[in-house]
């Protein structure tokens, strides 16, 4: 068989059509997909996806929800909206990849944890300066996901302060950090409503 | 004219020859860049992946506070641009994210009514100022010089607001009124993996690898977005052992190169600080 590949003798039990229905933000076109393959040709990592995006619509109809939430494809998807641009029933194919990336983190199902952990550094630093520090975001994200490789980057890190792109120092934090704090508390408090 | 602008994070550390150079272009064109007070970061790819909420909110601060100036909001950053510009588009769409929004945003004591218009520096740049303002500005013609258009992804895709988002060429145009050439180059909008670089780099490196190694024959690549040139600059070391060929290439944002034509001083275009040297670029202009 060939990547990707798998064969399924599909039970009742084994749909979750509750899940079909939550994977935002629209189920409705998503249940359009004819499966033409646009989508994963105009992908630049479909390749290494354990299930292209073509066939990832197709699991999400069918409502195969642990198939697609445990898969490395959503995950490798860098928001380049190549797919969204291209679908001809118009599906918001990078948005819903987006969503995937969420419910996979809330189930703990996340296969690619470098990512996950990646975006949650980033959401982190962001709430302590209310912008970006590059060096933080770094080095807290290699702190979180224990991941070979920090090495390579101290290097580039060294390139960069050599350059003067990067200073060590943390920078300076927005005025109105008490507006950042308010808006990731609300958005808690919202979400956990859900 | 006068806009509101956004630089960005990274145009504040990594990118900072962009900031500098974006100022003091768009400054000799008779227009100017008035930094949005107290601006927050943008929110990146990350945020969206994380909560759907913080992705909307943290943007929408940024509108409420550009609404107020009555003026358009100018981002540089290809990123920042999407994110602001989808807030917009999502209010438009989903009706009852307005509601959400207002509880957030109020919970900062902070409200956005949706007016705020939302520009990449190269719509303004392409379509405010105009090429041929740009041609009539220049001071030394970049004659002789195949420069690689390279767009990405985010800044025409999904809307294509201000350029075509399948075949862009607002930035083409720019490079031929300083006097370029531009090189025939069929990937100017396929993506340079992002942040891949850092979380599965196997995949990232293939991408910039597949980049560069289809730029070879041009003189420099020049980019409208940080983290391209981050990309496309920083890993030319692990693209060329990809490739099995040397690869030594300058990435200039857009704005330095047009700078070099407005003859700028070093201190606006901070040259010095992109890591693929271009010595041997600045060697082949011609003298003013």
């Amino acid at each position: 068989m060939t990547q990707g590949q798998k064969v399924y003798e599909l039970t009742r039990d084994m749909l979750d059509h509750n899940f079909t229905a939550q994977v935002a933000p629209d189920r409705e076109k998503l249940q359009t997909c004819i499966q033409c393959g646009t989508c994963t040709a105009s992908c630049p990592v479909a390749y290494a996806m354990d299930y292209t995006p073509r066939q990832l619509w197709r699991l999400i109809q069918l409502g195969l929800k642990e198939e697609v939430l445990g898969s490395n494809s959503f995950w490798l998807c860098t928001a380049c909206y190549a797919c969204t641009l291209r679908c001809l029933r118009g599906i918001a194919c990078t948005e819903t990849m987006s969503a995937l990336k969420r419910m996979s983190v809330a189930e703990g199902m996340e296969k690619l944890s470098s990512s996950a952990r990646f975006y949650e550094a980033f959401r982190d630093t962001v709430r302590r300066h209310g912008r970006l520090h590059e060096v933080e975001l770094m080095t807290t994200y290699f702190g979180r996901a224990k991941k070979l490789g920090a090495l390579g980057y101290s290097r580039l890190g060294f390139t960069l302060w050599r350059k003067g792109k990067v200073s060590l120092d943390a920078g300076a934090n927005i005025k109105r950090l008490d507006q950042i704090e308010a808006i990731y508390r609300k958005v808690e408090e919202l979400e956990a409503k859900v | 004219m006068k806009y509101s602008y956004m630089p960005g994070c990274s145009l504040l550390s990594t990118a900072r020859g962009y900031d500098t150079s974006a100022r003091a272009v768009v400054r000799e064109l008779n227009s100017e860049l008035i930094e949005l007070e107290d601006w927050n970061c943008c929110g990146a790819n990350a945020l969206e992946s994380v909560s759907y909420l913080l992705s909307v909110a943290m943007p929408a601060r940024n509108l409420a506070l550009a609404e107020a100036t009555n003026r358009d909001l100018v981002t540089s950053c290809s990123s920042c641009f999407l994110n602001l510009f989808k807030v917009n588009h999502r209010l438009k769409r989903e009706p009852e994210l307005r509601k959400k929004l207002d509880a957030i945003l109020g919970a900062a004591g902070l409200k956005y009514q949706g007016k705020a218009r939302v520009r990449h520096l190269l719509d303004v740049i392409a379509n405010d100022i105009g090429v041929e303002a740009v041609a009539k500005r220049v001071d030394r013609k970049l004659s002789g010089l195949k420069v690689v258009p390279y767009y990405g992804c985010q800044t025409v895709r999904p809307y294509g607001e201000y350029d075509g988002p399948y075949l862009p060429n607002s930035m083409d145009k720019l490079i031929e009124a300083v006097g370029a050439e531009t090189h025939p180059y069929l990937w100017k909008t396929v993506c340079c993996g992002g942040v891949l670089m850092t979380t599965e780099k196997s995949i990232g490196r293939k991408l910039v690898a597949d980049l560069l190694g289809a730029a070879k024959g041009a003189d420099c690549i020049v980019t409208v977005c940080p983290m391209c040139q981050m990309n496309l600059d920083a890993y030319q070391g692990e693209a060329a052992a990809e490739l099995g060929m040397k690869v030594r290439i300058p990435v200039l944002f857009l704005t330095q190169l047009m700078g070099l034509a407005f003859n700028l001083p070093e201190k606006d275009l901070l040259l010095g600080q992109n890591i693929a040297s271009v010595r041997g670029l600045l060697r082949q202009l011609q003298p003013v």
